[in-house]
């Protein structure tokens, strides 16, 4: 799948998943580089722990090739329903998921074997 | 993870080991292997039931041997074993008992091996296409030994076009996926009837014909009818023994699940509660065929181990008594048996739409099975029985049209400007 593709499908997914909440504000950052890619999306809309931590574990799930090469064709595509993380989870590298004062930061960082998200370019106080 | 993968693999193998050694018990090894033999070199199409043709023996032979084939690939492939591999295993067994065979499976894995190959992807990324993929042993089958080839024709056909079937699929299985959205738990059923509809239309056109009746298998059998019963409740005892209490509350945190493509509840919630659910589901559908008098036989007992299988991936007792009311509903108002082959395997297979009653409601749910029925009732012919997952191949097409709706009707009910609002 060219690159193009999975970044608009991961952010068809996401966008799916934080409008499905109705926020006044979502701002969506995305950062290239050659062997990877981070982005990062936050809203305006209250989260509770729970489901943060339930994010945060889904989106850190264990790697699913046998998924992810099959029904992660469904990533940001096929979005009658809820929305499933669980599909982005099988598909990115690491995912770090925090409150800010009005709402909920999430990074997601996508890339090679070689791509090592903690040396990614972007500065620490752009994250 | 590492201990459900080891405890999913021993109640696996432990499985295929029951079977086997149940196969030659009943009809003696001799019996049994010859014509678990002769069950390899015949044409499979729908519904050849390889008890009545073979005997329990080799039926159950061929099952072990079948799910046995898909097991090995699993491991070797280095895949975890969990909800999806699981409920492949279980439906390569179920299916192992009317219409999968060893040599029909094969070209089939080996065509979607060379087409994840040919895109540059690890086989492991396609494995279940592949091994739900093998619905279309029957095409490998009837070239073999229905379409009049003999010798290296007939053999080098049948391979040949497996493979072609196989190196195929993935890319109408994704494409598949798209037209019902995660809403029909069988694509690969919806996938191989789209193909078998082609594979039919040129069979048709060298002037074949499609011909013979069914095999059914109606002979009462205690070991038959008590088999997936038991098999049940070993999954039940495996998960409390496992996990004790825990496992049945994880059992019900997964009836709230609406089960859409892909849902792993043994990862959402645990192996331990996906096998109480699993057994439950077992349990229940016996149950039900004994209500209605229905057979156990090949094709009952093998789709009771496919919506076993499917119980740890997408089916659940919430999501599924809907679909199934539906089917009964259907089957009674249209004036056909509940116990005759069609509507008691429509019954069974109906929860292949369970995510429609699990995300939308239960009367989307009761709709989608009496449109299951209707649509099952003539979807086999259309393949010429190819498909053996036609229940698959019409849920799809009930769930493409139900979706539909459901999206249309989301999308338009409300005016675009009205649906903007002042903020606070």
């Amino acid at each position: 799948m060219r690159r193009q593709d999975i970044i608009l499908n991961l952010l068809s997914e996401m966008s799916s998943y934080i409008l499905s909440g109705d926020p006044q504000r979502m701002v969506i950052s995305l950062h290239q580089e050659e062997s990877g890619l981070h982005l990062c999306i936050l809203d305006s809309n209250d989260h509770s722990d729970e489901e943060v931590e339930r994010l945060e574990k889904t989106l850190n799930s264990q790697k699913r090739p046998e998924l992810a090469g099959y029904y992660g064709a469904m990533t940001g595509h096929d979005l009658l329903g809820s929305s499933r993380m669980d599909l982005l989870g099988w598909q990115v590298k690491h995912a770090d998921v925090s409150k800010t004062d009005s709402g909920i930061k999430i990074d997601l960082w996508m890339g090679g074997d070689e791509f090592e998200s903690q040396k990614f370019s972007i500065p620490k106080s752009g994250k | 993870m590492i201990k459900q993968h080891f405890l999913l693999r021993n109640l696996l193998f432990t499985i295929i080991f029951i079977f086997i050694l149940s196969g030659i018990l009943i009809d003696g090894p001799y019996r049994a292997l010859t014509n678990t033999l002769h069950l390899q070199l015949i044409p499979s199409r729908l519904i050849n039931d390889f008890i009545a043709i073979g005997g329990i023996g080799a039926a159950l032979i061929n099952s072990a041997l079948v799910g046995l084939t898909g097991l090995l690939i699993i491991l070797k492939v280095k895949t975890l074993l969990s909800g999806p591999t699981f409920a492949a295993v279980l439906t390569l067994m179920g299916f192992g008992l009317f219409g999968k065979t060893v040599i029909n499976i094969l070209p089939i894995i080996t065509g979607v091996y060379f087409s994840g190959r040919f895109i540059g992807k690890q086989f492991k990324e396609y494995i279940i296409i592949a091994l739900f993929g093998t619905a279309l042993g029957p095409v490998v089958s009837f070239i073999a030994f229905e379409f009049g080839l003999t010798g290296i024709w007939a053999f080098g056909g049948s391979i040949g076009l497996g493979l072609l079937t196989g190196f195929l699929l993935p890319s109408i299985a994704v494409s598949m996926l798209h037209m019902h959205q995660g809403y029909n738990l069988y694509n690969m059923g919806l996938s191989c009837g789209f193909f078998g509809l082609f594979a039919a239309a040129f069979i048709l056109a060298t002037g074949h014909e499609f011909k013979g009746g069914i095999e059914w298998y109606s002979k009462p059998n205690l070991f038959l009818t008590l088999l997936i019963p038991v098999l049940s409740l070993s999954f039940i005892i495996t998960a409390l023994i496992s996990k004790g209490k825990k496992s049945l509350t994880d059992f019900k945190k997964i009836q709230k699940i609406p089960g859409r493509l892909p849902s792993d509840f043994m990862v959402m919630e645990s192996t331990e509660g996906a096998l109480v659910n699993s057994g439950l589901i077992g349990i229940i559908g016996s149950l039900y065929v004994l209500v209605v008098g229905g057979d156990f036989n090949g094709p009952v007992i093998g789709g009771l181990l496919t919506i076993m299988g499917f119980g740890a991936f997408g089916t659940n007792l919430k999501n599924s008594w809907s679909v199934v009311t539906g089917v009964i509903i259907s089957t009674l108002v249209f004036g056909f048996g509940l116990n005759s082959p069609g509507p008691i395997l429509a019954a069974i297979f109906v929860t292949t739409l369970a995510p429609l009653a699990g995300e939308f409601g239960w009367k989307v749910g009761i709709i989608a099975g009496i449109i299951h029925l209707v649509m099952v009732m003539q979807t086999g012919a259309w393949h010429g029985g190819m498909n053996l997952y036609n229940n698959g191949f019409a849920g799809g097409l009930t769930a493409t049209v139900i979706v539909a709706v459901i999206q249309w009707y989301k999308t338009n009910k409300t005016e675009f400007s009205n649906s903007f609002r002042s903020k606070k």
